[in-house]
């Protein structure tokens, strides 16, 4: 009995990965149809860089949730470290320096939320909306709430520049693009997704960090460090947002401080589409990356529809809801 | 003889892949306390859930005075005058008692305001009539669980309730709550209330059981007048063989060469100066009433709660404990009562789970994990210990009890740890699996490791081990050789009777 009922949770399992991954091809198949420019390697290109975004805060909070907390400091870490590395660089540092103090930020702002959940005791919720206040008010207060121009080119490089992109030169003078080339934050992206992805399932911190969100008692009583595990979540998660930051601004060539509002939302809903549970204990960064793909894949598809930004929040609310419901259905079978 | 309220016949529930009862009937009369046992998957619960409403029978009927009687919902059971008592109190901590008891049905004034005068009145003569001592105006989470269990039985009872189910009543209160519940049942008995009484503690029925009846299997088995069994018969009839060998030939012997030494552990309020030490070959029982401070010192022992003093030697050596983490890498392994809350992370798999706190054994220097190694693991384990599963890869959710805690005690052995200290490793674990780890820790005791199992069953404890310590309140109060000792001497050094504590009462062999 015990064997038939391990085989149909297997199933069921692969079930809610199935229609995850089929929602993604069933979306991308009508968009193809219904929109002629859709289906382009262009066009491709174009929603693989609007999802890195999401992807990277994605995972960050994916690691968080998972240990049974929440990180809705998220998106103002962008705004704060995109904003350190707009100053940096205007300051004239290096674009590589301030980017990596711009990562810094972020990191430091995690390991606070870490320090403030594991030695103060605080809810996670409480800690990390402290935080949301806190990054956001530094990044107004810095910048006297306006917007860090006049960066140098290079600013712009990982935001907008791309690798293998190939041009020819007509006869003309005109130069064509044969091939766009693939864009910086996508190749990160991959990279990101890769890293995070094997350091969850094939290493000891994945498997605290599992640990932790499924019984943090056992965990503790098993001699884990159940702060430091934690702490690590929250960096992550931090440095994440900071990673994004740095790609945020650059894209536009601008370090603003008014960035990001709300985006540790879109992040949360990013990991829950893709199987995530709030309770902690259960959630993979594959999952995360179709969750992206998803409101990624949708946002694009609905613009080029031509369809209102209003009535895509409020498709985008739906799938949410749709999401995690199929997952509660799928339970109360079981 | 008293009249029939509750007859349930034939009733078969079936489950995907099982058959929870097999035509099982089963009744109750008016002013009896009516006791249902059997192992753990005997089918009692089903029944219970099948009686209260929760699930519907696939067959058989229901009778309650005579009448066939359909439940759609546990709602329609409590209207027609059934009430269970669950294990887990459901009752909701920031409400009064008051409003507890009349949560959903409170007496209104003019104008649909609540009158809370009246509730408060109305409560207050419910608990006056089980004689409990309980102020209705006060929230529930002031209350203790004993009281809050009492607070459940009023709220039944004013709910006209005639028949009783009672999960496990006693489980969680101390020997004096225990007394007072049970005359709480004898009043309510007296009432002419019919009571289903669930306990795995077969030794208490006597205070309150007019009848018993097991069921094994999903099947009836029998029903007896209490007074015509003994005690004996009831296991017999619940596992289906004779039980001649309830604990297992001990073939570890102890030896005089000290593993553990625990020197003056004191934590303020909790536990007073406690020494003792720990032979090779040996298997220390600790004894004691709930709230004695048992599991507070295997916890302080092993770091998981702070200590104000004390100090603790391994193999002569001095050891600094101030974490779980600082014992485990000393080598003890603590295995908590409430294996789900503290042993298991139980959505985890079973390779997983065994791996959990000795993770550098699997993995090379940059933390990576061996899939291949942790299975090898796992496998090796299993086969050694005869974990019941159908792969290494199974949720540790899905498994049963005993095979939960040889999953907890593979854990320690893969860690190897020298010291093991049990706390209640057989609760909640059925007979027949009890058996196999009672085996198991003699053959652990055998190859040298330290072995202290604290327990609430005196049997256990005198099948088992070698020497018991005695807890009273916090305090170490009886060494006892338990070759020497009976239940009654235990008791009386647990209830603060006796003492011993002349602790040079050193193990003599």
């Amino acid at each position: 009995m015990a064997e038939t009922v391990s085989q149909m949770e297997k199933v069921r399992n692969m079930m809610q990965r199935f229609i995850a991954v089929a929602a993604l091809i069933a979306l991308f198949v009508v968009f193809s149809l219904v929109t002629d420019r859709f289906f382009t390697i262009q066009n491709i290109l174009t929603i693989a860089l609007q999802t890195s975004t999401l992807a990277f805060m994605g995972i960050g909070v994916t690691y968080v949730i998972i240990t049974g907390g929440i990180d809705l400091s998220i998106g103002s870490v962008v705004a704060l470290s995109g904003v350190v590395a707009g100053l940096a660089v205007r300051a004239g540092m290096p674009v590589l320096i301030g980017f990596l103090l711009a990562l810094l930020a972020g990191i430091a702002c995690g390991a606070a939320n870490g320090l403030m959940v594991t030695k103060l005791n605080l809810p996670p919720f409480i800690a990390t909306l402290g935080m949301m206040q806190i990054a956001r008010g530094i990044a107004l207060y810095v910048t006297g709430a306006r917007a860090v121009a006049g960066l140098p080119e290079e600013f712009g490089i990982l935001g907008n520049g791309a690798l293998f992109r190939t041009t020819t030169t007509l006869p003309n003078g005109r130069v064509v693009t044969k091939f766009p080339g693939i864009p910086y934050p996508v190749i990160i992206m991959v990279i990101v997704a890769i890293i995070f992805d094997f350091v969850l399932k094939h290493t000891r911190l994945g498997r605290f960090t599992y640990a932790v969100g499924s019984n943090q008692e056992a965990a503790r009583l098993s001699g884990l460090n159940v702060n430091k595990t934690k702490i690590i979540a929250y960096i992550i998660s931090g440095g994440l947002a900071g990673l994004t930051g740095i790609v945020t601004m650059s894209r536009i060539v601008t370090a603003q401080p008014n960035a990001g509002v709300a985006y540790e939302l879109d992040a949360i809903a990013t990991a829950v589409i893709g199987g995530t549970s709030l309770m902690g204990g259960a959630g993979t960064i594959s999952g995360t990356m179709i969750g992206a793909f998803i409101i990624g894949i949708l946002r694009n598809g609905l613009n080029m529809q031509g369809v209102s930004y209003f009535i895509q929040q409020v498709i985008i609310g739906l799938v949410i809801i749709a999401a995690v419901a199929v997952d509660q259905l799928r339970k109360r079978e079981g | 003889m008293s009249k029939e309220i509750l007859r349930v016949e034939n009733i078969t529930k079936k489950f995907p892949g099982v058959v929870a009862l097999d035509r099982v009937s089963f009744d109750l009369r008016r002013g009896e306390v009516h006791a249902l046992v059997g192992e753990n998957g005997a089918g009692k619960s089903t029944l219970m859930k099948i009686l209260s409403g929760v699930y519907q029978p696939d067959e058989g009927t229901i009778y309650l005075n005579g009448q066939p009687v359909v439940f759609r919902d546990p709602v329609e059971a409590q209207r027609a005058g059934i009430s269970i008592i669950y294990q887990e109190l459901n009752l909701m901590p920031h409400l009064t008692v008051a409003q507890n008891i009349f949560i959903g049905r409170e007496p209104l004034k003019r104008g649909g305001f609540i009158d809370d005068k009246k509730m408060s009145e109305d409560a207050a003569t419910i608990l006056s009539q089980l004689r409990v001592d309980i102020d209705p105006d006060i929230p529930v989470h002031m209350l203790p669980l004993s009281k809050r269990q009492m607070v459940e039985i009023a709220k039944a009872l004013s709910h006209q309730a005639e028949v009783f189910i009672m999960d496990e009543p006693t489980s969680a209160l101390t020997e004096s709550e225990i007394e007072e519940l049970f005359k709480v049942i004898r009043r309510l008995r007296d009432r002419g209330v019919g009571i289903i009484y669930i306990s795995h503690r077969l030794e208490e029925l006597k205070h309150v059981a007019d009848r018993v009846t097991v069921l094994r299997d999903g099947r009836y088995v029998s029903t007896d007048e209490y007074q015509s069994v003994t005690t004996d018969q009831i296991v017999r009839k619940m596992v289906g063989r004779s039980l001649q060998e309830k604990f297992p030939p001990r073939t570890s012997v102890p030896t005089d060469k000290k593993i553990l030494e625990v020197r003056n552990i004191s934590r303020a309020g909790v536990l007073h100066d406690i020494s003792f030490d720990l032979y090779q070959g040996e298997i220390l029982g600790i004894a004691g009433l709930v709230g004695a401070g048992r599991t507070e010192l295997a916890r302080a022992i092993f770091g998981a709660d702070p200590k104000d003093e004390g100090e603790i030697f391994l193999f002569g050596e001095k050891i600094n404990i101030s974490s779980p983490a600082d014992a485990i890498r000393a080598g003890i392994g603590y295995l908590p009562e409430d294996r789900k809350l503290a042993g298991l992370a139980l959505e985890m798999l079973l390779t997983e789970n065994i791996t959990l706190a000795n993770t550098e054994e699997i993995s090379n220097s940059l933390g990576i994990i061996s899939n291949k190694k942790e299975k090898q693991v796992a496998e090796h384990y299993v086969n050694e210990l005869d974990i019941r599963t159908p792969s290494v890869f199974q949720v540790v959710k899905n498994l049963s009890g005993g095979n939960q805690q040889k999953t907890v005690l593979a854990k320690w052995l893969f860690r190897k740890a020298k010291v093991l200290i049990f706390d209640e490793p057989t609760r909640g674990i059925d007979v027949g699996a009890k058996y196999a780890i009672h085996k198991l820790i003699d053959s652990l005791a055998k190859n040298g490791v330290g072995i202290i199992m604290i327990s609430s069953e005196l049997p256990e404890i005198l099948g088992m081990t070698d020497r018991i310590l005695v807890l009273h309140e916090g305090r170490l109060v009886g060494t006892l050789q338990t070759r020497e000792t009976n239940q009654e001497e235990i008791l009386n050094y647990a209830a603060g009777l006796a003492s011993n504590t002349s602790d040079k009462t050193e193990i003599t062999l």
